[in-house]
């Protein structure tokens, strides 16, 4: 969700506050926890005075600066696997073309909980590979591999919009009995999915909870509202990962394959093809969360829009960092 | 006796040229990082001397490393030419080119120079640059 800048608020309502500028999720909230109770008693006063005015409609407009950005990532190494002894003097963020060494803050995230979406194409076009595969995923994220189930939710998708399979309490054969029979002629809602997964995931959960959507398809959309750049924008507002597994032939590029590799560049998750093996998306999965990490730094650029970002190494070339492909930053009216 | 006085040669012979190596070297920073079209050889010159760009479709990084003096604009010549960001980065000019070694690789990374601009003149452009962005704010809270 992209925060709005201000709000201008009747007085006699509760007075929020709301971050000025970049994206909600991504930027400001150590320097909001800081500054937390000066605001607040602030806020308080405001409001007292408000109460002792009645019959003064006027609308305050409260705003807050927001200085910092904070980016959540993983590091693999050469083997492309999770490097969970990282310094912050390993890498650099390169914020809107600006390179950025110096951090306010350097953490390890220790995510204790994952919360997850698994999205799955029924269409045609995937039906004959998918049966086996959704199997094999479903007994991997069960209970026993650490993700309680009401934690994890089942969409599946063909015809003209998403249906909810089950929601927190998935279990495995249960929920491929309910998987809809594929008719003829399926249609593809691809990015409307995401954005209902998306949409699904976006409670705000507590601080030590990873999403993640897990997504089966051919990545064809056939008859979506939304386009690849919502679907994108609304993963990255929900802050979840999406992890997607091709399920055409990975030999054979399409622009299906494509699409998917995007999805998960662009939210720091990660594709694999089917044939692969669905355990390694779960393993990816549990590795990425034990080997991530939590920078924040000073908002380098005021400058409206879109702040690409990329983190890269300082010395060691082999590293190779996974975030969200960027944030948006707006400014105050 | 002979072997001694030979090895002494040599080493007085290539002082001087371990000196020159190490005085060619200069240091900087990485300051600004973008993946911009790439430049085919040909129309260097021609973007040396205020020319268009001609993209080619593919992208490569696009450097500014800032020394004491001057400040380059560098591009690399593959999509892939990546440079580690670290603090110092160390380097060589060499016909038009600036030649970094990249880690442990055996031999040095070659980046096109696009621009050169000198220190005073840049910190110059950094400062107005902040403050018209610092103007923007204030006309937008206001």
């Amino acid at each position: 969700m992209l925060s709005g800048q201000t709000q201008r608020l009747p007085q006699r309502k509760t007075p929020k506050v709301l971050h000025e500028g970049a994206d909600e999720a991504a930027v400001g909230r150590t320097s909001t926890a800081r500054r937390r109770w000066p605001v607040s008693l602030f806020l308080l006063a405001c409001s007292g005075l408000a109460l002792g005015a009645p019959g003064d409609t006027a609308e305050v407009t409260y705003r807050a600066n927001v200085t910092e950005v904070r980016l959540t990532f993983s590091a693999t190494d050469q083997n492309n696997h999770g490097v969970a002894t990282l310094q912050a003097v390993d890498f650099a963020v390169v914020d809107r073309d600006i390179v950025v060494r110096d951090f306010q803050s350097f953490t390890r995230t220790g995510w204790t909980k994952l919360q997850v979406v698994v999205l799955i194409d029924t269409s045609e076009s995937v039906a004959p590979r998918l049966r086996q595969e959704i199997t094999d995923t479903l007994r991997v994220i069960s209970p026993d591999a650490g993700i309680p189930e009401e934690d994890l939710s089942l969409v599946s998708f063909h015809g003209i919009e998403p249906s909810l399979i089950c929601a927190g309490n998935c279990r495995a054969s249960r929920a491929l009995d309910e998987l809809p029979a594929v008719e003829a002629g399926g249609l593809t809602p691809l990015f409307d999915s995401v954005v209902f997964a998306a949409a699904l995931l976006a409670q705000p959960g507590d601080s030590e909870t990873r999403k993640v959507l897990i997504l089966f398809s051919d990545g064809e959309d056939t008859i979506s509202r939304h386009s690849a750049a919502d679907a994108t924008a609304a993963a990255l507002a929900s802050e979840l990962r999406i992890y997607a597994v091709g399920l055409k032939n990975a030999a054979d590029p399409s622009p299906g394959t494509a699409i998917l590799r995007n999805l998960a560049g662009a939210t720091g998750g990660r594709f694999f093809a089917a044939r692969e093996g669905t355990s390694k998306v779960l393993d990816a999965v549990l590795e990425d969360a034990h080997a991530t990490f939590t920078v924040t730094y000073k908002l380098p650029s005021r400058a409206a829009g879109f702040h690409p970002v990329r983190i890269l190494p300082t010395h060691d070339a082999n590293l190779q960092f996974r975030c969200r492909r960027g944030y948006y930053y707006t400014r105050g009216r | 006796m002979k072997r001694w006085l030979l090895l002494a040669v040599l080493l007085c012979s290539s002082l001087p040229f371990l000196l020159a190596q190490t005085r060619t070297h200069q240091s900087g920073t990485i300051v600004r990082m973008r993946m911009a079209d790439c430049i085919p050889q040909h129309r260097i010159m021609a973007a040396l001397s205020g020319g268009r760009k001609v993209p080619t479709g593919e992208l490569c990084p696009e450097y500014v490393l800032v020394t004491d003096k001057v400040v380059y604009t560098i591009v690399g010549k593959e999509s892939d030419q990546l440079l580690p960001l670290a603090e110092i980065t160390r380097f060589r000019l060499q016909h038009n080119e600036m030649l970094i070694r990249i880690d442990d690789a055996n031999r040095e990374s070659r980046f096109h120079v696009l621009a050169m601009t000198l220190r005073p003149e840049w910190d110059r452009q950094q400062r107005r640059a902040e403050e018209e962005e610092a103007a923007v704010m204030t006309e937008g809270r206001q």
